[in-house]
């Protein structure tokens, strides 16, 4: 009889535990800056049809770093970690580890430029 | 039954336009498909922010006024609702929950994640730019 | 005239004769209450006795009858003929395994992964019969009672594109019965079973098509199992790194 040996994949369930959290924000909070980025700002839309700008960047808004962490890290994650699935399924499945390999270094870098840039506004109150 | 010596069995695998067959796969294709616009537009808004750490404030912002930042923004949006519309539908599906003897249903979730999408949305803003 | 005929494109193939598979059609007479096994069974029996294919039950709960039908997977004893468009019908073999014959296909992939979940109570110790049965409440048989339905006709097979693409993936009822197991009170193989299912080509291939759920004949939704499961998977993963001694 063949003896197969099974080994729970630890990490793999954390990394979909954090792309499903990824899933969340992408879909409770990406759509809300994309709006006020997109429209709201370059078409001078409500909130920004008066004198405001994404002040929220500047002005001392702390939350406003958060806020832009969590949202673009999270949806960074998401979308990366399913655009590399979706892509072994349209015929790529034996590149899969390589398209994991470039999908976590984007992920890596991504996050640790938005970091730095969100830290130095969030503490000197500007990021340049 | 596992003998296959004899003769030799038809392997069949999917080719990779097996998601054109029929309309479920091809929706499944367009709902996974999202995901490129939203980890690009994530790319795109920290390369807008390195032009504020590398300049001033201003280049990020004539960065969000740029046609084609606007324009990719635009159908990035498209793409995150219709990711934000089956994501609630799928919460739906995987968490029933039961009342008295019926369970919910999938479009019932989508409805009440919705109406949440909106509640947060205007919190957001609210504590962003108008308090 | 054409009223009462229907034709039925069934795919033939003979591996001692044939290359590759080809479409025959037959001409059979029409019933408004027919099922395509019906259909079939006239032709073999009436037109053309090589034609190869398995059944038993004809009702829908032994799961031998599985075949794609105008490109879906479904019983052949549960598809009338009048639910289908126009009175050209197209049967092929259930998609994603090897055909052995005409409608024929290898099932020993499944077998093995049936086996593999090991689907029956797994007790640390079994109790001597005279201390009486294993209680359950009606609750705790709620938990499963669900995916204990499956006939293991494959159909959730045929229709995933992932198994289609990657024959290591545990797949739909391989799994909803794990799980079916691991959520059963009277169970306490957890241990067994999670390694098959948190492995890499257990739940983890996933990726939510949720056409297995969609031609279940039984209503077994072994995408909800899938998910719950991976669930289970990602709250052990993390509870393991923040408790690495801690309990489970």
């Amino acid at each position: 009889m063949k003896v197969e040996t099974h080994k729970v994949a630890r990490l793999h369930a954390i990394l979909w535990g954090i792309f499903s959290l990824g899933g969340m924000i992408a879909a409770f909070l990406l759509p809300v800056l994309i709006y006020m980025t997109a429209i709201a700002y370059p078409f001078n839309l409500w909130p920004f049809n008066g004198t405001k700008d994404p002040s929220f960047l500047i002005t001392g808004h702390r939350l406003g770093a958060l806020f832009i962490f969590v949202t673009i890290a999270g949806s960074l994650f998401h979308g990366i970690f399913r655009f590399q699935s979706a892509l072994t399924e349209v015929g790529l499945l034996k590149y899969r580890r390589a398209l994991e390999a470039i999908g976590y270094f984007i992920i890596f870098v991504g996050i640790i430029v938005l970091a730095y840039y969100l830290a130095t506004w969030y503490l000197n109150g500007t990021i340049s | 039954m596992g003998d296959t010596s004899r003769y030799p069995e038809l392997r069949r695998r999917l080719s990779p336009g097996w998601w054109t067959a029929n309309r479920h796969y091809a929706m499944y294709m367009v709902r996974e498909w999202t995901s490129l616009f939203v980890a690009v537009y994530s790319l795109i808004f920290i390369y807008g922010l390195s032009l504020w750490a590398t300049g001033s404030r201003a280049n990020f912002l004539n960065f969000l006024k740029n046609p084609a930042i606007v324009g990719f923004g635009l159908v990035a949006l498209v793409f995150t609702m219709y990711h934000a519309v089956t994501w609630f539908y799928l919460l739906g599906a995987i968490s029933p929950i039961k009342i008295g003897r019926s369970k919910t249903k999938p479009w019932q979730a989508l409805v009440l994640n919705l109406i949440l999408l909106v509640i947060v949305s205007y919190l957001a803003i609210w504590l962003l730019v108008l308090r | 005239m054409s009223q009462n005929i229907a034709t039925i494109r069934v795919t033939r193939y003979r591996p001692e004769k044939d290359s590759k598979p080809y479409f025959q059609e037959y001409k059979v007479p029409y019933r408004q209450d027919m099922v395509v096994l019906d259909a079939l069974n006239y032709i073999k029996a009436e037109i053309d006795g090589s034609l190869t294919y398995r059944w038993s039950c004809r009702m829908g709960v032994c799961g031998s009858c599985g075949a794609n039908i105008d490109g879906e997977p479904k019983l052949t004893c549960a598809s009338f003929l009048h639910d289908f468009k126009g009175r050209t019908i197209t049967v092929e073999p259930m998609a994603n395994f090897p055909i052995i014959k005409d409608l024929v296909v290898d099932m020993e992939d499944f077998m093995e992964k049936l086996v593999k979940i090991k689907p029956w109570i797994i007790r640390e110790k079994e109790t001597p019969p005279e201390q009486g049965e294993y209680k359950q409440s009606a609750q705790e048989l709620e938990r499963y009672s669900q995916f204990s339905s499956c006939i293991n006709c494959m159909l959730c097979y045929a229709a995933c594109p992932i198994y289609g693409l990657n024959e290591k993936f545990l797949g739909p009822a391989a799994t909803a019965l794990a799980y079916r197991y691991i959520e059963d009170s009277r169970d306490q193989g957890k241990d067994v079973r999670f390694p098959i299912v948190h492995e890499m080509e257990g739940v983890w291939e996933c990726t939510l098509v949720g056409e297995c759920s969609v031609v279940c004949p039984k209503g077994v939704d072994p995408m909800l199992a899938i998910q719950k499961a991976k669930i289970l998977g990602a709250t052990n993963a993390i509870k393991s790194l923040l408790m690495p001694r801690g309990g489970r």
